[in-house]
């Protein structure tokens, strides 16, 4: 029997391995079962990361991502299907209201397969551009893998990328370089700030339809570090989609291929580059969480009580103007199974908005100090001299970090009837407030002396 | 003698002894009082014991907070429920009577082991208060004439009159409710304290004007109706140590008194309409120090000096008063306040004020629909007046004039005539009851019948007396015949019973309503009770969270407040109308451009008026007008109000509306889905009689959230910014189904990407 | 303006001061303010010269504040108000009293003795106080 109960626990503990931070029920949609095959190294390893995989084909009927008004599934792969249509499920619309319930969507592009009409409307409305043209692929004549695509060149190798500015985390960093064999290259537009390059083309590369019988491409979709093999999407609502332009380098031909480049064999690192791709996009990577949000009123005396507050109350509803306040707030990051502390990159910093209708203190959050889990952040500030209803926010957007935006509403009072300054701490105006005393002391004097006083004669009686 | 008194003679001598006419006054009065009370309760009756109309929710709101929360947090009230964000120090900008004497009561009664409901003291308040006033309207009276029965009469008058009764409705929880009580109660004061020169009356008088300050803004008719009563006063030549006793005693405590209310501060040093009390108090110093000079000094020509002198400082002082006023230290007469004067002003400069319709001219029928028959005995009381012209009936002219003028110029201000009409006209009238209701045959004058020597002698006397009108010189001898008696009681009896009829008919029909719910006739007669409001903010109570906020037209702000219980943007106040006109900017621009102001003030829900499908003309659509008025006041470029008015100058809601009318936000948020009622392409507006077009509006940036039964309250949801950083519109037909268009083949460069 | 019906004049005054020169000159001035003087050292009751150097007292007091606010300026305004509108309203309300207590006056003050006035005169101060104190804070 014990041996059976520690078989389950290791079973457990092996499966328990990774966990998704938000759900671990993950739909692949292929629609040729023949294909499964090709993709079976992938599926384990999401499998072995604690993901329930269920792979469908898009003509199955009763396949929908939603079940009784909530997301069926957390995540979703679509795999390039032969045809165009993707049926009632799989709509445009239903992609976009997946994600609007916090789903996460891979979505794979091949040149042998024409994009689904619905996946091409997608991604156009979320602004990232295929070219419409079927069977475009992007070539480089200097890295490409001579070993496979000698002639043709359309199977790049390209190394990992690296972080697209200086203050952004990259997730995507690793050893060795990927194989992209006939990639669909995609152009970002340059409105939404949403949408982001996850592995770009070389400078060499441009995109290029083998049908197209001309010796030079004029014109071409798109070239050099402009064309993205993987794009990356992720909404307000911390939704993530990304576009792999290649479905090939997801195969396991591609997962450890022995390819050559200039002369040199190398082996490819695409099983980690998926690994990383995957665990960003289903949220293992990447993901912040804040912990405990706490404001309160830092002045150390109370000025009605006259006795110093120890323990002030957490969170009040209420505030005055000019008052001392100080705000703490708990973040942490997920790291594939564990939350860890979350530190900023450097000459970056969590800033807190004191804001009514426009921000009146915009501080940076310095790190306090940090438990286990989380970074406690901090900064102390004075009310501004204007009452009203403000908030608390933190608004912290960066790329590839899931978004915080957390409002708390408070009201700033004016000052009480009595929390002004009282006239006796006026030295101006002591002058007066003798003059009140001396009037009312003479005047009792008055009134004593004159009921004294010997009434003048000729008083009036009443019933005259 | 004394043996042959009868019997009856001794039973009408105690009848009509001392006593008895007290004990009989008594029991008039509290019939008056009752009578009072009873014709303001129609709508109690009628409908439920609800607090009416607008101000009034804004004031029971506030005294529940009182009452729950206690006075000092009262008095130091930050309501950060209204005008969000920015919150509204109330504490310190409102009057605090009304809520404190209901607190009183409220506490009072609780004490007494009955405990009364805050709302129904609040709803029973004004009904309670008008049966003082109309005993406060006797002693006034009594005090101007010495007839018994005009003070009576007074009373009665003061109690059923229309235009008091239609501030003071059982619901109508407003200012005016205790105002006007106090108002009388203190001018019987003043007059007491006149007569008698007495310190005491004069000190109350100052503390009832102080609790008048408290309750009312409309103190400064007191503020400057008194000093123009003792200018008058010194002017003809009848100043008296009373007066000085009197007004200086008043001057000093009631203006000390009224400085302790937060929201008048230091108005009565630094505004101009409280300089007329200053200069008549400084003017009252001057002469009353000339005249102890004079009783010093028995010089005749130093006396000229010294008058010489009062007069050049009077005017040193009223040029310092006006180069004050001029550099800006006294602070010029307040919109409101000019307004009277200037009438066209408000419209152009200050047009929120303009566009209240209690703020407008009053019509001349208002005056008999107010007052009934009074309106004609008012100028007879009046002119009665100048028979003897005593110190207190120059008070009567004087109060009537000024109110006859102010009334002329504002609808709301009918309610300050009301007292000094009823008054007169019940001086008026009771000479007429004295004169004939005497059973006694009068005694004729033996002199009379004698030569002119004695007549002469007469003249002679009577130009001893004081002056007096001409027409009643003669000496008043009475009337001989019963059947003129009986013809003219008769009479007076008709027009009184004709008076009461014409009150109890206007306050049942045109005072008593609600007004937030309204009634309406089916075709058989039977009433058909319209709650389309409570409805709506029933539903807004019970369905959004609790800080939900609301953004609607200012007239709802209080309603919302008081019976939503949700945060507003604006309200009645109108104090921020910068505020006001970002709302109203909002309501009359595109949705790209209102979303952006609903996002940045945290609205979450949009409220909206609509009387099309009931015919119902109270609605935001003819009030829009006003929102773009307004919002153009501070936003010229942005807001035009041509553009809302066809190029034939028409304001069309129909086919023919402008492309500025047919995409604002208040157009497309009243017609949006109306057109579902009708059949295809009949869709009417019964309210401004226009058949609208075949196809609704549409919206992108809100959402319906609740239409209430007959399509008044319409309430709709302003939705998050959208997921993918689109705009609402592309979003909204994205997923009515028309996809994006990929983009044409560029010309010219192409625009990179750069990170 | 001149007057027109006007209680008729009840001077107390005797005419041993009889006015002389027609002709206002510095030293019929003087004359006069020194026979006013006298007769109001010799005529005057006790009681009223008690009010009168009362009321004199407050006149420097209240004219002591409000030079020191010209000086100064007038900073805690609410301080200044009610410190000057105490001198203010104690003199004026006992300058009421002395008109009230004043025998020539009696005719018009028929229904007030002087104990009612004097009472009248308390009631008006105590509540002067209270409100000079409430807004001083």
């Amino acid at each position: 029997m014990r041996w059976l109960f520690s078989c389950m626990l290791l079973a457990l503990l092996g499966a328990v391995q990774a966990l998704s931070s938000s759900g671990q029920r993950l739909l692949v949609i292929l629609e040729d079962e023949a294909e499964r095959e090709k993709y079976s190294v992938l599926l384990e390893d999401l499998s072995s990361r604690g993901f329930h995989t269920t792979v469908q084909s898009p003509k199955a009927d009763k396949l929908s991502l939603f079940k009784h008004g909530a997301r069926a599934y957390d995540h979703v792969i679509l795999l390039p299907a032969k045809s165009k249509g993707l049926g009632p499920a799989l709509t445009a619309n239903q992609f976009l209201d997946f994600m609007n319930n916090e789903g996460n969507v891979i979505v794979a592009l091949s040149s042998d397969h024409a994009t689904p009409s619905s996946v091409q409307s997608l991604l156009l409305e979320l602004d990232i551009h295929v070219p419409s043209d079927k069977g475009a692929l992007v070539v480089d004549h200097f890295n490409y893998d001579s070993t496979s695509a000698a002639d043709k060149h359309d199977v790049l190798l390209l190394p990992f990328p690296k972080a697209i500015r200086p203050d952004v985390k990259n997730y995507f960093a690793g050893e060795g370089l990927i194989a992209v064999p006939r990639a669909v290259g995609q152009t970002l537009g340059n409105e939404s700030p949403l949408i982001l390059p996850v592995l770009r083309a070389p400078s060499t590369a441009y995109s290029y339809n083998p049908k197209d019988e001309a010796d030079v491409v004029e014109d071409p979709f798109a070239t050099g570090e402009q064309l993205n093999i993987v794009s990356s999407l992720q909404a307000h609502n911390s939704a993530r989609l990304t576009v792999v332009g290649s479905a090939e380098l997801l195969q396991n031909k591609w997962f450890a291929e022995k390819a050559t480049i200039n002369g040199q064999a190398v082996k490819t690192a695409n099983r980690d580059f998926v690994q990383k791709v995957t665990a960003w996009t289903f949220k293992e990577t990447g993901v912040l969480k804040i912990g405990k949000l706490l404001h309160y009123n830092n002045e150390r005396v109370s000025k009605k009580l006259n006795t110093s507050v120890a323990i002030p109350e957490h969170n009040p509803k209420i505030y005055r103007i000019k008052e001392d306040v100080a705000f703490q707030i708990e973040v942490s990051e997920y790291e594939i199974d564990h939350l860890a502390p979350f530190l900023p990159v450097e000459n970056d910093a969590l800033q807190l908005e004191f804001s009514m209708l426009s921000p009146f203190h915009r501080l940076n959050l310095t790190p306090l100090s940090q438990t286990a889990n989380a970074t406690i952040f901090g900064v102390s500030f004075r009310t501004p001299d204007q009452h009203g209803i403000f908030n608390f926010r933190i608004n912290f957007r960066r790329p590839f970090l899931t978004n915080l935006d957390e409002k708390r509403q408070v009201t700033v009072r004016h000052f009480a009837h009595d929390e002004w300054p009282r006239s006796w701490q006026i030295s101006g105006a002591w002058v007066w407030i003798g003059g009140i005393w001396v009037t009312v002391v003479a005047w009792v004097g008055f009134v004593a002396l004159w009921l004294y006083s010997a009434p003048t004669t000729n008083s009036v009686k009443k019933t005259q | 003698m004394a043996a042959a008194e009868s019997e009856t003679d001794k039973f009408i001598k105690q009848v009509s002894g001392r006593n008895t006419r007290g004990l009989l006054r008594v029991i008039i009065l509290c019939l008056i009082a009752g009578a009072a009370v009873a014709s303001r309760l129609f709508s109690v009756i009628r409908f439920e014991s609800i607090i009416h109309e607008f101000d009034p929710w804004f004031n029971f709101r506030a005294t529940k907070y009182l009452v729950q929360n206690g006075f000092y947090s009262f008095w130091d009230w930050f309501d950060d429920r209204t005008w969000h964000p920015l919150g509204r120090v109330t504490g310190g900008t409102l009057y605090p009577g009304l809520m404190v004497t209901s607190g009183a009561i409220y506490h009072l009664l609780r004490f007494l082991t009955l405990p009364v409901d805050i709302r129904n003291i609040c709803v029973l308040l004004a009904p309670g208060f008008s049966g003082l006033t109309a005993l406060a309207t006797y002693l006034l009276t009594s005090e101007m004439v010495t007839s018994p029965s005009a003070g009576l009469l007074a009373a009665a008058f003061m109690g059923i009159t229309p235009g008091y009764i239609s501030r003071s409705v059982a619901g109508s929880y407003d200012n005016e409710a205790i105002a006007i009580f106090l108002l009388v109660f203190t001018f019987f004061l003043w007059i007491k304290a006149v007569k008698n020169g007495s310190m005491f009356w004069g000190a109350l008088t100052a503390l009832f004007y102080g609790y008048m300050v408290s309750a009312w803004g409309g103190y400064v008719f007191i503020t400057n109706l008194l000093p123009l009563h003792a200018f008058v006063l010194i002017c003809m030549g009848r100043y008296s140590p009373r007066l000085y006793v009197s007004y200086t005693s008043w001057y000093a405590l009631g203006t000390l008194a009224s400085m302790q209310i937060p929201f008048v501060g230091f108005l009565p040093i630094r505004s101009s309409e409280h300089m007329s009390a200053l200069g008549v108090f400084g003017l009252l110093q001057l002469v009353g120090g000339v005249e102890w000079i004079r009783t010093q000094i028995p010089s005749k020509q130093f006396q000229t000096l010294l008058r010489a002198l009062v007069l050049f400082i009077f005017v040193v002082a009223l040029g310092g008063l006006v180069l004050l006023t001029v550099s800006g230290v006294i602070a010029p007469w307040t919109g409101r306040f000019y307004s009277l004067w200037d009438t066209g002003y408000a419209k152009i400069h200050i047009p929120i004020i303009a566009s209240v319709s209690e703020h407008q001219p009053t019509a001349w029928p208002a005056f008999f629909f107010d007052l009934s028959m009074m309106i004609w005995l008012f100028p007879a009381g009046v002119y009665m007046c100048f028979r003897k012209l005593t110190d207190e009936q120059v008070f009567i002219v004087i109060y009537a004039v000024l109110a006859s003028y102010f009334a002329g110029v504002m609808v709301r201000l009918m309610l300050t005539l009301t007292p000094i009409v009823c008054v007169a006209s019940a001086m008026a009238f009771s000479q007429i009851l004295d004169t004939y209701l005497n059973a006694k045959t009068p005694k004729a004058e033996p002199a009379k019948e004698n030569g002119d020597s004695k007549d002469a002698a007469k003249v002679a006397a009577a130009a001893v007396l004081p002056e007096g009108l001409r027409s009643t010189r003669q000496p008043l001898i009475g009337v001989y015949s019963y059947a003129s008696k009986l013809t003219v009681m008769g009479a007076s009896v008709v027009y009184l019973l004709l008076f009461v009829l014409h009150c109890t008919w206007v306050t049942s029909n045109a005072y008593s309503s609600p007004s937030v719910v309204l009634a309406s006739r089916l075709p058989d007669g039977s009433q058909h009770i319209i709650d389309d409001y409570r409805e709506a903010y029933y539903w807004l109570r019970q369905n959004t969270p609790d800080n939900a906020k609301i953004m609607s037209w200012w007239d709802y702000g209080y309603q919302i407040g008081g019976m939503a219980d949700r945060p507003t943007l604006v309200d009645n106040n109108t104090w921020n109308n910068t505020h006001i006109a970002t709302v109203g900017k909002a309501m009359s621009s595109r949705e790209e451009v209102s979303y952006p102001i609903m996002r940045q003030h945290e609205v979450d829900y949009v409220l909206v008026v609509f009387g099309g499908l009931l015919g119902y003309s109270g609605d935001d659509i003819n009030k829009f007008l006003w929102m773009v008025r307004i919002a153009e006041g501070i936003w010229p470029e942005e807001v035009k109000e041509r553009n809302f008015f066809t190029p034939r100058g028409e304001y069309r809601v129909d086919e023919e509306a402008t492309p500025t009318m047919k995409n604002s936000l208040m157009y497309k948020m009243s017609y949006y889905n109306y057109h579902s009622l009708f059949p295809a392409g009949q869709a009417t507006d019964r309210v401004r009689n226009a058949r609208l077009p075949a196809q609704g509006p549409e919206l992108s940036t809100i959402e319906e959230a609740f239409t209430s039964e007959n399509w008044i309250i319409r309430i709709y949801k302003v939705k998050e910014p959208d997921n993918f950083g689109r705009d609402h519109q592309s979003a909204t037909s994205f997923d009515k189904g028309h996809k994006k268009k990929k983009a044409p083949k560029r010309k010219g460069p192409r625009v990179l990407r750069v990170e | 303006m001149a007057p027109k019906s006007r209680v008729p004049e009840k001077s107390s005054v005797s005419t041993s001061s009889a006015p002389k020169a027609k002709k206002a000159g510095s030293a019929d001035a003087q004359q006069i303010v020194q026979d006013v003087w006298s007769k109001y050292v010799n005529k005057t009751p006790q009681r009223v010269k008690l009010l009168d150097s009362f009321m004199v007292f407050l006149i420097v007091v209240g004219v002591l504040q409000f030079v020191y606010c010209l000086i100064v300026g007038n900073f805690p305004f609410n301080a200044f108000l009610s410190g000057f509108s105490a001198t203010v309203g104690q003199f004026v309300l006992t300058a009421s009293l002395r008109i009230q207590t004043n025998p020539e006056n009696k005719a018009e003050f028929e229904s007030i003795s002087h104990e009612r006035a004097f009472a009248d005169f308390v009631f008006g101060s105590l509540i002067l106080h209270f409100f000079c104190i409430n807004f001083i804070n």
